[in-house]
């Protein structure tokens, strides 16, 4: 996946991890978004039964806009753990905020509706995989 | 909920309980809110149908695929859990305003809508395949020559008593069992009777019926799908038995004996 030209325009600085480091920690403070730049990064939720992995992302996805585009200061919903090396550009989060509180109200709902509807299914997801053996 | 904003609403519309509101695999780009009721939002797993969420007052549906594009079919079904209120809001009056939105910020929530796909189809994989580990669970207790005929769907049109498993036990609801086999059953019941007690996918119920004369069957099942009836005011639920006594086995066996 190539990486949209415009993300570069935003990312104020770039930084590159060793396999495993925890990018986003579930649970903490914050509301970084990154973009990954190289490498790849495993979405991963606590269980019961250990961390589940909800999805790989790759070049271009981004990490911790969920938090963003919900509502601010809620805690990190999933972990970004760095599979293999990766290397991450942080953007402008201050432009960001700025330029999605200006938008019209009914799509800043449907938009943070999306948001919510991932969380409920990653919430499904994980109930679904503690209660199987 | 206020209609604050340039755009007015479109439209107010009223749906009853049961109805479908966006089915899946159609193309529309209607954007709805809920203003009263709650939504159940469903999809469609190699035949079942599976409820992945249930939805209330000012949360938004249909969103998915106004985000995603014109061409792309509607990823669930939304259906009307109770009788609801919704704003359905026309895509046109936010295409202009979604078009307008910094890159960044549509490439972010392309991103989410992507996972959101994903996710939800390991949801319903998920769900599929517990629901059928479970139904083979029943299958597996019987005795082993009727589970050969496991797969046979008896067509019959029966009344049966029924009622939900959490339920005092003179409560009498009334269906007719349209099919029948050793893993589960057909069953159309009126849509009033979901009105006081949920009839949703994963609801149990105790159900009694005599195949035969003087000779009752009593089982324990679950939906597994729900749809509207053929006739109107009816609902059609597909169900997994749960628990059958030794007994009642042998003699819903028997029946079904070609």
């Amino acid at each position: 996946m190539t990486i949209n030209p415009q993300v570069y325009s935003i990312v104020v600085s770039e930084e590159s991890f060793p396999d495993k480091s925890v990018i986003i920690k579930e649970g903490s403070g914050g509301d970084w978004i990154y973009v990954i730049l190289e490498g790849r990064v495993k979405i991963k939720k606590q269980t019961s039964k250990g961390m589940l992995t909800i999805e790989t992302l790759t070049e271009g996805d981004f990490i911790g806009e969920m938090e963003l585009l919900k509502q601010s200061n809620v805690p990190r919903f999933t972990s970004a753990i760095a599979d293999g090396p990766i290397l991450v550009g942080t953007l402008d989060t201050e432009q960001l905020k700025r330029d999605w509180e200006a938008q019209p109200l009914r799509l800043k709902k449907l938009i943070s509706s999306l948001m919510q509807n991932l969380e409920d299914a990653i919430k499904n997801f994980v109930d679904l995989a503690e209660a199987s053996k | 909920m206020k209609t604050e904003g340039k755009i007015p609403p479109v439209a107010r519309l009223k749906y009853a309980n049961g109805d479908l509101i966006i089915k899946e695999g159609d193309f529309g780009l209607s954007i709805y809110e809920i203003i009263s009721g709650k939504v159940g939002i469903f999809v469609d797993s190699s035949g079942t149908e599976i409820q992945v969420a249930t939805l209330g007052p000012g949360m938004i549906i249909g969103e998915m695929s106004f985000l995603a594009g014109t061409s792309s079919p509607r990823s669930a079904s939304a259906r009307a859990l109770e009788n609801c209120t919704l704003e359905a809001w026309h895509p046109n009056m936010l295409t202009t305003a979604y078009k307008q939105m910094p890159t960044i910020l549509r490439l972010i929530t392309g991103n989410s809508l992507k996972s959101l796909v994903r996710v939800n189809k390991m949801v319903s994989g998920f769900s599929l395949k517990k629901r059928r580990a479970e139904a083979e669970q029943v299958q597996d207790s019987s005795d082993p020559w009727s589970s050969k005929r496991s797969f046979y769907r008896k067509e019959l049109d029966k009344e049966c008593v029924y009622r939900p498993v959490n339920s005092p036990k003179n409560l009498k609801l009334f269906g007719q069992i349209k099919d029948i086999s050793r893993g589960g059953l057909q069953m159309v019941a009126k849509t009033s009777n979901s009105l006081d007690y949920s009839h949703v996918p994963g609801d149990e119920f105790f159900i009694s019926a005599q195949f035969k004369e003087g000779q009752k069957v009593n089982m324990t099942a679950k939906i597994i799908k729900l749809q509207k009836g053929e006739k109107s005011g009816t609902i059609s639920m597909g169900m997994t038995f749960t628990h059958m006594t030794h007994e009642d086995q042998k003699r819903l066996g028997f029946f079904l004996m070609p």
